[in-house]
């Protein structure tokens, strides 16, 4: 076996500007391939993780229906409670219960439709980032006073600041008259204007008292540690959920559809332009090993004289492509982690990600992130359809006629 | 008039760690219309010299005249303009080009020197003629045997008229029929058109062909014999 | 001339003498034009519905509105001009089309809910072919004038406040002194949109109606205009810009969207990169091939020195048989990529991922867009680049010593 392999290491560097160049274009893609995935993991992952983080929280229990409807009276009976036994159970604070409803909000000069929020201000910090993103005063603190937090934007458009005092108008979860004075006490800046624009948030309390709803909510929020422990999470929180309610756990596949959806068009375009250059590589291998093998030619028809037979002359030649493709992955998986590593620690950024970063919850500057399977994956998809290519000049070689080789110059 | 003069010419290679000399202070002088054979054992410097007067390797010292005009010190463009218009050259082997036919390496000096087509074209079918390959002008060279591909290098050597054709070891590979027709060939072209010929050799037959023979040994010229009279 | 008729033959022949070599790569090179042309159609062709799409909204290339308006889009921004000065001055600038609007946040009421949405009073035939709902394809009718009566709302919207065509709702918004403004209205017609948010978000009403609604006179909060081409709005601008006095804030889509009119930019530098990365990937292969193809050749090269051919003229050789190769392998490759968009031209439906374009911006069926620009472009990097990817091994051709070359030993 050593003097197989010592044959195949030497046969590559008959031709060494050869063998570079076929290396050379397994490394150019390989570095392509580990920053490029890379830089997408960990942007999907922070897209993900931001959009999450901002408000929708990683699951939510709902009533049946409400994710596809969204009507007031599709509530979660006794919410406080619940979201205290689920506190309790899990024997986690990420858990926090909200109402929402439509309002008219008014300002002395104007007026804005927005949506309320009644929040459990002890608990919502724990899964949402908005409570730590107020920029003016401060946010909630007691869990009945008049008092609300809305978004820049909203403020900008409704001309006030913290102290001044909003008015809303709306309808109770019965139908009703619902209207309350409130003092604005924060205003936050999460950066996305959706939220920014439409969101106010009051005391759970307070909400339920002057929408009528009594004791009923919409939603209760509640986060994993980790957004990969979330699918047993789920499972554990639906258990735990009474049964006689038509309550369900709905992932943030559910309540953000667009996020996941984004996510996998964004691969699929990704896989196709990963495609075209693994079969570029592909056949620039299969061009040196075909001529490489065509060019020995003669020198085979003597191995196999001599009783060599063609099976082992095919795997000489894969070991060949095996060994340039484990150089070529060693070198692309090294110098590609190294530029990513190095530009996750200085940050990346391609003019016009500010705007673009903005709508999908990103920053204007990544840090991708170099993981194992970043690393590997795509150099070791390059290493495999390399070893494809040279499929074909192996089965030729099965094919070989001593004498007819022979006789070739 | 003198075709060629080689004065005290000196070239040396390094092999290893040893120097060896292929030219050791070496004159000779070739009238026109000469033909001459150099022998000498292999490495003896016949090739070296052969590829000095033909303006392919530059002596470390010494001067070549080429009728009368000096071109040891010549540019490199020089040079491959005397090699296009004024020597031909027959290797040997792989002599001709694989993609074009005969006719075509024939043609392919002259087109390279900017000879319309029509001249090029009727010159090369006479010459292929005038070697023996006649009808066989669109063979490439794969289809060709040892001795027919020479027979088209010489063509080519001679279809532009050159003063001087420089051959090394041109029937080394040839089988002694084949060999005799080149010889004949050779012959015939010296003393129908006065071309000088200078060949090196180590076949005896060719040798025995020669006007003059010049021996050389390690860079040196031991031996010249006039053979006239054959 | 000579000399090129024989590089050119020469170089032919070479490119064929060894064809398996030659199919190979040329096949690389097939795909890899391919893959730069067809991916970009489809890129190109998203980025340019997604444009279109914004402009519809909007809608138009140029707006004008009062300078405080963008940031706070209140009734009290209104436009200082009138409807019949503005009229007056535009409709002989000559613009493809031009309309004046009311665009104000307002509260639609069913009987049931209430929603925020913004009230759009239009003037329906001016706007119908800048605007993104197809006038024919509303259930009920759109609005027939700018006096109008009824009102047209978005299919979602009426689902979410449980409402029909033909019921009563109730609109309400502030007028300039900061008094409620509101009516009843009757829902004349549901329009579809490919973005599901536009139907619960965009109330189109009569402009007058508003006007009168709104007690604003025949005041509006913008005018806007359409050009003919979206990537070059300079001309329109400027135009625009001569119309209206110091007074008021011409923008320019771009502006406006500042998402897409990054997204325009980022994606033809991004068409750029992918054609350079795909080069670089075949001139891996190109390299190795012509190198290859020129140590095969090192005797023929030294005797072609020796017989006189200029070093220069083996270089020319070697470039032409790569460009010969390239040549060959752009139209075998622009001819597939055709070949393959033409059939897609009517919509490659993405519904799978439907909400998720949604929230890039685009719609859930894609159309390709091949441009004459983008494959000029792909052409031109593959023979540029392929001409310089070339020249080291035809240099270094050009190098041989003839001597050495002929008596080269493998």
């Amino acid at each position: 076996m050593n003097l197989v392999l010592r044959l195949a290491w030497r046969n590559l560097w008959r031709q060494p500007r050869r063998t570079w160049l076929t290396t050379g274009a397994m490394v150019f893609s390989n570095v392509l391939l580990v920053f490029m995935i890379s830089l997408q993991f960990g942007m999907y992952r922070l897209m993900i993780e931001n959009s999450l983080q901002a408000f929708t929280g990683h699951m939510q229990v709902q009533a049946r229906g409400y994710n596809d409807d969204k009507k007031m009276r599709q509530t979660v009976p006794d919410i406080v409670a619940l979201a205290n036994d689920l506190r309790t159970e899990l024997g986690s604070d990420e858990v926090a219960a909200r109402a929402t409803a439509f309002a008219l909000a008014s300002s002395e000069d104007r007026s804005y439709g927005i949506a309320v929020f009644g929040v459990e201000p002890q608990f919502e910090p724990n899964v949402s980032s908005i409570p730590g993103l107020v920029r003016d005063g401060r946010y909630l603190d007691s869990n009945d006073a008049a008092e609300i937090v809305i978004g820049a934007v909203l403020a900008r458009n409704l001309r006030v600041e913290v102290g001044d005092e909003l008015t809303l108008l709306g309808s109770g979860k019965d139908g009703s008259f619902a209207a309350v004075v409130a003092d604005v006490v924060g205003i936050f800046d999460s950066g996305v204007a959706e939220l920014d624009r439409t969101i106010a948030e009051m005391p759970l309390g307070l909400f339920q008292d002057v929408f009528y709803m009594r004791g009923e909510g919409h939603q209760v929020a509640v986060n994993a540690p980790r957004l990969g422990q979330v699918a047993e999470l789920r499972q554990r929180v639906a258990g735990l959920l009474p049964a006689e309610q038509d309550l369900v756990v709905q992932d943030w596949d559910a309540l953000l559809p667009g996020l996941k959806q984004a996510i996998q068009a964004d691969i699929s375009s990704a896989v196709f332009m990963y495609g075209v250059l693994v079969i570029l590589v592909a056949f620039s291998v299969l061009n040196t090993q075909l001529m490489s093998v065509l060019e020995r030619t003669h020198e085979f028809g003597i191995v196999l004289a001599l009783g060599l037979k063609p099976g082992r002359l095919g795997r000489l030649v894969m070991l060949e492509t095996a060994m340039m493709g484990t150089i070529g992955l060693l070198i692309g998986a090294l110098i590609g982690g190294a530029l990513t590593a190095w530009l996750g620690v200085q940050g990346f950024t391609m003019p016009g990600m500010d705007e673009m970063g903005a709508k999908f919850n990103l920053p204007s500057r990544l840090h991708p992130e170099v993981t194992i399977a970043s690393l590997l994956s795509g150099p070791a998809v390059v290493f495999l359809f390399s070893l494809l290519a040279s499929v074909y000049p192996a089965l030729r070689l099965r094919r070989l006629h001593p004498v007819e080789a022979m006789r070739a110059a | 008039m003198t075709a060629v003069r080689c004065v005290d010419l000196c070239k040396t290679y390094r092999q290893g760690d040893q120097d060896i000399k292929a030219l050791d202070h070496l004159s000779m002088e070739v009238e026109d219309g000469g033909f001459v054979c150099l022998s000498s054992p292999s490495g003896g410097g016949k090739t070296t010299l052969l590829n000095a007067i033909g303006g392919l390797d530059k002596p470390d010292s010494g001067e070549v005249y080429i009728a009368g005009d000096r071109i040891d010190n010549l540019s490199k463009g020089a040079l491959a303009e005397l090699r296009l218009h004024r020597i031909g050259f027959v290797f040997q082997a792989f002599n001709l080009i694989p993609v074009l036919s005969a006719r075509e390496n024939v043609e392919f000096v002259m087109q390279v020197q900017g000879v319309p087509a029509s001249e090029r074209r009727g010159k090369s079918l006479e010459i292929l003629e005038e070697v023996g390959l006649e009808g066989l002008e669109d063979r490439l060279p794969s289809e060709m045997s040892g001795g027919q591909q020479q027979r088209v290098a010489v063509a080519r050597a001679i279809v532009s008229n050159p003063a001087l054709v420089l051959a090394d070891e041109p029937t080394a590979n040839l089988d002694s029929k084949t060999a005799d027709g080149l010889i004949d060939l050779f012959k015939h072209l010296n003393e129908h058109h006065g071309t000088t010929f200078i060949i090196a050799t180590h076949d005896q037959r060719v040798m025995a062909y020669a006007k003059r023979l010049v021996r050389m040994l390690d860079g040196r010229i031991v031996e010249e014999i006039d053979q006239n009279a054959a | 001339m000579n000399t090129l008729r024989i590089l050119t033959m020469l170089a032919w022949r070479n490119l064929w003498r060894n064809h398996r070599r030659t199919l190979i790569m040329l096949g690389a090179v097939v795909i890899g034009v391919w893959a730069m042309i067809f991916m970009t159609a489809l890129t190109m062709g998203m980025v340019n519905d997604m444009i279109e799409d914004s402009i519809s909204v909007l809608p138009g290339h140029v707006q004008v509105h009062h300078p405080d308006y963008l940031d706070d889009p209140n009734i009290t921004n209104l436009l200082p001009l009138t409807d019949d000065v503005i009229a007056e001055t535009f409709e002989s600038a000559g613009f493809l089309a031009w309309a004046t609007r009311i665009k104000v946040p307002a509260v639609l009421s069913s009987e049931r809910e209430s929603r925020g949405v913004t009230l759009l009073g239009i003037d329906p035939q001016r706007e119908e072919v800048m605007s993104f709902v197809d006038y024919g394809a509303v259930e009920g009718r759109f609005l027939d004038g700018p006096d109008d009566a009824g009102l047209v709302i978005g299919r979602k919207l009426a689902e979410t406040l449980e409402t029909e065509l033909g019921k009563r709702v109730v609109l309400m918004s502030q007028d300039p002194d900061n008094d409620i403004a509101d009516r009843g209205f009757r829902v004349v017609g549901l329009f579809s949109a490919d973005v599901q948010a536009y139907e619960e978000q965009y109330v189109f009403a009569g402009k007058k109606t508003v006007q009168n609604l709104l007690r604003v006179g025949d005041r509006v909060t913008a005018i806007v205009v359409l050009g003919d081409d979206y990537r070059n709005v300079e001309p329109v601008y400027e135009k625009v810009h001569a119309l209206v006095d110091d007074g008021v804030t011409v923008s320019r889509w771009t502006e406006l969207d500042t998402y897409l009119g990054t997204m325009l930019r980022v994606m033809d530098g991004f068409v750029i990169v992918w054609v350079i990365i795909i080069f670089l990937a075949l001139s891996f292969g190109l390299v190795n091939t012509l190198v290859m193809a020129v140590f095969e050749r090192v005797r023929e090269i030294g005797l072609m020195l020796a017989l006189g051919m200029k070093p220069s003229s083996i270089l020319g050789q070697i470039v032409i048989e790569s460009m010969m190769l390239l040549v060959i392998g752009l139209a075998i490759g622009n001819l597939l990529a055709w070949a393959s968009i033409k059939p897609l031209e009517s919509g490659i439906d993405v519904s799978v991922v439907a909400e998720g374009m949604a929230m890039m911006g685009a719609a859930s069926v894609l159309y390709p867009q091949l441009r004459f620009e983008d494959v000029i472009l792909a052409n031109t990097v593959v023979l540029i680049l392929g001409f310089f990817a070339s020249l080291s091994p035809a240099w270094r051709a050009s190098r041989f010593q003839p001597i050495e070359a002929i008596t080269k030993v493998n």
